[in-house]
Formats: structure tokens, sequence, C-alpha cells
């Protein structure tokens, strides 16, 4: 079997009436394009899923299913896709029909200027305002400030990867909701970001909710460190130790200058001390971690492979 | 291979390791048998198992690996072995626990399925057919449940306790993890990540990783009902054990998520408490020698130092996973399969830390 040009992977869990009509919309929607597969990803359904996926395989070839043997989230169900993926360009969809499969030829479009990651904007999102606008309004807003990265839509699916891109990086725990972030940080990605349409949920529920915020913000402390720090670990944690340092030595120096001077005036006793040495416990263990942080980077990098990814060969 | 009828319990296997022919036949089963801790007669339980294999056909190796200092406990196997039973006796150099020596044993099995016994009776031996028969029906690993209905009333009400917080803990539900009677396929053993006493949740960890399991119930040995209550430290350990367990399984690859919330919640208190006698301060109450403010800074220490734990293990998570499939795939329909390699019929090399004895 060749390998066509492009990938659209569909990560599914418990959507039996959606696998279907998402087929038809993409197989509609490329028609006469290019070669194309399109992969189901199943993240361990208990519904019809798998089966339904498996009979429009029989019926089309470019159809085929990955079956994860349980639930994974959708994270690994994404990195499943992209591990099965032939095509030369992967896109990403939802398999609940929001998003809208006549979108891809454009991103493609915007890709074959010379990004490697396109990432959909949903201009009128078709959800419901409290649960899921205002939470996204919210995450998109701190994503950006927080990563540095211009997107404003971390949350849609809809997004095209050059295979380049994806063998540089890889998907785990949560991270699908940052892939803009981890693709610049990690894999230095240039990436660019396309409207796309948005449609309303027909048929299946939504996986989503307000739990997922604490989740969300936790999340996103660990793709900052990873972006920023995680080949220096070592700054990080000396930067997060001078806070308490600093404080333990102003504290201390301050208490004992004005306590020699104006012993009157100042206010000093057991406790006083036993704060200033717990902050300067707490700066040397930071620096500890920083250093055994250095110690797991530097033993897991022992394979002689650039830390930064080789972009572009460039010639005199 | 299943052995033609004939031949008791206590008969010599005479066909065993005779003929280079017989040497490269493969068993049935692989009976590994673990020598750790202080064993009942290990003569008498090879003979009842072997006995229950042989009344089914099911031709067994019995594989007892042990530490140097228990090699005293392996007298009489000894004997049986040069008189031509099927056992193969292993030695480890060094300290190990259960699950480094079921590993290093388990690379010098020749069945097609793997059986682990405890050096003590744990059920009736007839029982464990049960379990090589759920496993030839499917499932990759079935591990026996006891009834445990002559145990002291205390134990069995830690046993409840126990399983109870696993399920609360991990989620999925056990009888009798811990019987330590499991037969298995060999795969699972290659795959499934075992250390330290992590023995003891092998069904669980080979459940994390995707593999079918099951807990088959059969009847408890009457030697294995425990009478006496077990000691404070048996307590301790088994809660340690699950506490660490349940971080494994839920919370493997997001590490922070579980420092970040103890930490936070720490800092949290911390915080608030400083801000409570901070204020106090400003209306007069004189602050340097309160130990609330000790108190205060002390929580927000404790909550930074873990979060700043959670970013280690995130590091360590983000450099484990590198260019690993974290991911087992039930089923690939479509193009050509790019999913996970056939398992391989071969007998897998064996782990260069065990010294084989062969006594024949």
């Amino acid at each position: 079997m060749s390998r066509p040009k492009l990938s659209v992977i569909v990560p599914v869990l418990d959507e039996e009436d959606n696998v279907g009509p998402v087929a038809e919309q993409v197989r509609a929607a490329l028609r006469g394009k290019w070669d194309w597969e399109l992969i189901f990803v199943d993240d361990g359904s208990e519904d019809t899923t798998r089966t339904r996926v498996r009979q429009l395989s029989q019926a089309d070839a470019r159809i085929r299913l990955v079956a994860l043997a349980r639930r994974y989230g959708q994270s690994t169900a994404m990195q499943a896709g992209f591990d099965s993926a032939r095509g030369e360009i992967i896109v990403s969809i939802d398999g609940d029909l929001q998003n809208d499969p006549r979108d891809i030829p454009r991103l493609v479009a915007k890709l074959d200027e010379g990004y490697d990651l396109v990432s959909g904007y949903r201009v009128q999102r078709r959800d419901h305002l409290i649960t899921r606008k205002v939470p996204s309004w919210v995450a998109n807003r701190l994503i950006r400030a927080i990563t540095g990265v211009p997107i404003r839509d971390n949350g849609c699916s809809l997004k095209a990867y050059r295979r380049e891109l994806l063998e540089r990086m890889r998907l785990y725990s949560d991270l699908h909701r940052f892939i803009p972030a981890v693709a610049a940080g990690i894999a230095a990605a240039h990436i660019a970001e396309v409207q796309v349409r948005h449609h309303p949920r027909t048929a299946g529920t939504s996986k989503y909710g307000l739990t997922r915020v604490g989740s969300v913000l936790v999340d996103l402390v660990t793709v900052t460190m990873i972006r920023r720090f995680r080949m220096r670990p070592l700054r990080l944690f000396s930067m997060a130790a001078l806070v308490p340092g600093l404080s333990a030595l102003v504290l201390g120096a301050g208490g004992w200058i004005a306590g020699a001077l104006a012993p009157h005036l100042i206010e000093t006793g057991v406790s006083f001390l036993t704060v200033v040495v717990l902050l300067l416990a707490l700066a040397a263990y930071l620096l500890m971690l920083g250093l055994l942080a250095e110690f797991v980077v530097r033993a897991r990098r022992r394979g002689g492979r650039p830390t930064i990814p080789m972009v572009a060969e460039v010639s005199a | 291979m299943r052995r033609a009828p004939g031949g008791g319990p206590g008969t010599p296997d005479t066909s065993w390791g005779g003929s280079a022919e017989a040497e490269h036949e493969r068993p049935d089963l692989s009976v590994v048998v673990p020598v750790t801790e202080n064993p009942q007669p290990l003569d008498e339980i090879y003979e009842a198992f072997r006995a229950a294999f042989d009344a089914h056909d099911e031709v067994a190796e019995f594989l007892f690996v042990s530490a140097p200092w228990a090699r005293g406990h392996l007298a009489k196997i000894r004997a049986l072995a040069r008189a031509g039973h099927p056992i193969r006796i292993f030695e480890v150099g060094a300290r190990a626990g259960e699950s480094d020596l079921l590993l290093g044993a388990s690379g010098y099995c020749r069945g097609e399925l793997i059986v682990t016994l405890p050096p003590y009776w744990r059920i009736q031996p007839a029982e464990i057919m049960k379990l090589v028969r759920r496993v030839r029906e499917g499932a990759a690993l079935a591990s026996a449940a006891r009834g445990q209905t002559g145990d002291h009333p205390l134990n069995r009400l830690q046993h409840w306790g126990f399983h109870t917080l696993l399920k609360r803990l991990v989620g999925t539900e056990f009888q009798d993890i811990a019987s330590g009677v499991r037969v298995m396929r060999p795969e699972v053993l290659r795959e499934v990540p075992l250390y330290g006493d992590a023995f003891r949740f092998l069904p669980l960890l080979a459940a994390r990783e995707d593999f079918r399991v099951e807990e088959v119930v059969v009847q408890q040995h009457p030697r294995d009902r425990r009478t006496k209550v077990y000691s404070p430290g048996t307590y301790f350990r088994r809660v340690i054990d699950l506490f660490g367990m349940a971080f494994l399984t839920r919370f493997t690859h997001k590490p922070l998520r579980f420092f970040g919330l103890v930490g936070g919640a720490l800092a949290l208190a911390g915080a608030t408490l400083l801000a409570v006698v901070v204020a106090q301060r400003l209306a007069g109450t004189p602050l340097a020698n309160r130990p609330a403010l000790v108190i205060s800074v002390l929580l927000l220490v404790l909550g930074l130092q873990s979060v700043a734990l959670g970013l280690i293990g995130e590091i360590i998570v983000h450099f484990s996973v590198g260019e690993a499939r974290t991911y087992r795939l039930a089923e690939e329909v479509g193009g050509l399969s790019r999913g996970e390699p056939p398992g391989s019929e071969s007998i897998p090399e064996p782990p260069p830390e065990l010294a084989e004895h062969r006594t024949q």
C-alpha cells in the first residue's frame, strides 16, 4: 500500500452515531484532491464504535481502525494515530462532527506555505457558554500569556501537521491541550492559525467539563517548565531558590543589624530565627533538587543526539 | 506437549533430561517457586502439585530459585532433582526479593505457560488446574483467590480492609491479590515492570498493562489458615505498598498532579495562616515569638518542596517517555499493520545474574 499524501486522525470515545457521518464528510471534503487515509483511534469505547469503524473499513480500504486496549485519554489516542499514520501531512479532527472536514484543504494549503503546524481557530463556537466557552477563553489567555505562543484557540482539535514535526515530539499525559506550545518549545515548529467552522454537537455526549480546570492549570506549569527549562533545570530551581534565600538573608541580616543598633525598636525572637533558618533550608533544598534534575537530564541525554531538533539543512 | 498417561506422583520422570531430544521438548508448564522466606516443606509442595498436573496429563518443569542463605531449604528438592525429577534449581548471587527471583527464573522457563507458587501452602493443589484452564481459555493471567474462611477474624478484617483500600485507591477490584498462586502467559513477565515487592501486585500491574487478568476462586489449603494475628509491621508494609502502587498506577505520567495537589494544599494553608498572623501583628499582637509564625512558614516550605518534587518527576517522565509507546493496541484494521510486534514463540535468553545449578 503506497503512502498517502494525507492522514486524517480521529480519536473517538463512544461515538457510535458519529463515526459514519464523519467518514462520509471526510470523503466528501477530500474527494478528488489527494490520496488520503482516515484513521479512527478508538480510546476504549464501550458502545459499538469499534464495530462500526470495522464495517466502514471493510467498505472503504482508506478507512482504518486503531483500537487501544483501554481508555488512555485523548493525548495518547492522538499519539497512537500519529504513530499509525503514513501520510506526509497529518490532520487531527474531533470525532463529534463539531469540526468541519471541509476546512481540511484550507489547513493543508496553509501548511504548504512553509509551516510545520496549522491550528484551527473556531470563530463562532457552538458550545455551552459557562461550561465550555468561558473556561476555554480563560485557558487560552493563560496559555498564551504563559507560553508566549500566540495561538488563540488551543482547544481546537482541527490541526494539520507535517510528519517531520510529529517525529520530533510525543504526546503523553494531557499534552494535547498544549500542542502548539509543545511544538514551538520542543520541536521548534513554525505555526500558523486558520479560521475554521464549528458546529453544535448533534449526537453523543461531550467528555469535557469544568472539572478539568485544575488539571489544565497544573499541566500548564508542566508545559512551561518543559518548554523553558527541560535542558537547564538547575536554572529554574536556582531562580526558585533565590526568593527564599534572599528573604532569609534580608530578614536575618536586617534583624541582626537592627537588633544590634536599636534593640528597643525591633522584634526578634526564637520564632523569627526559626523562620530565617527554614527559608535558608528551602533555598538549599531547591538548589539540591536542581542539581538532581541536571543529573537526570544528563543521564537521559547520553545518546549523543542533538538536544535541539535539526529542522533543515542549510547548504552554502 | 502433554505427557502420556502414567507415572504417578513421586515417580521419577525418566525422560526428563535424558536424551537430547527430550531436553528440547517444551513442557506445558514452568512452575517457578521463589524461595525467600522460611518455607514449608518444599518437597511436599512439589509432590502435591506435580500429582495435580500429572492427573491432567500436563508436563511441568519446576524451577526453584533462592538466595544463598536459603540453600539449606532445598536439600530434599536437590535430592529429587538428582533422582531425575523435572526440577531445576537456581541461586542468585546476592540478596534479592521475590520479584527479582521470579524475573530471573522466568528467563529460563521453557513452558508454554508459567505458574508461580509461593514456598508455602496456599491452595489445594488440585485447584491449580482451574487457573491453567482459565489462561488456556484466553486470559493472560489467572490469579488464585482463596476463601480464607479459617483465618483469624482480625486477619480476615485486615484482608478486607486491604482490598477495600486497594479498590478505592487504584479503582480495580481484587478479592485476593496477594495469594501468589498465578498462572500466566510468558509475555506477562516479559512486559510487566516488576521490582522490589511489586510481585505481590502482579495481577494489578498486568491489568494496567492491558493484559486480561482474571481471579479464580479456589479452595484454601488447610495449612494456609492463619490463626495468629499479623504483626503491626506487616500492616504498615501493606499500606505503604498500597500507596506506592496507587501513586504509580494513577500518576505515572503526571506526577505534578499529585505533588502539586499536596503541595498546593500545604502552601495554601501556610499562606492563609501567615496572612492571619501578619494581620494580627498589624493590629498590635507581637509576631516574633509566635509558634503560629513558624508553623505557617513551615507549611509554605513543605508545600513548595512538594511542588518542586513534582517538577522533578515531570522532568523524569518527559525524558522517560522518549520515543517509546505508552499504550497498547487491541486491534488494528486496514492498511499495513504497524502495531505491536507479534509475541515471539522462542524462549527468551536467560539473564546473566542467575546461575543454574544442574543437579542431574
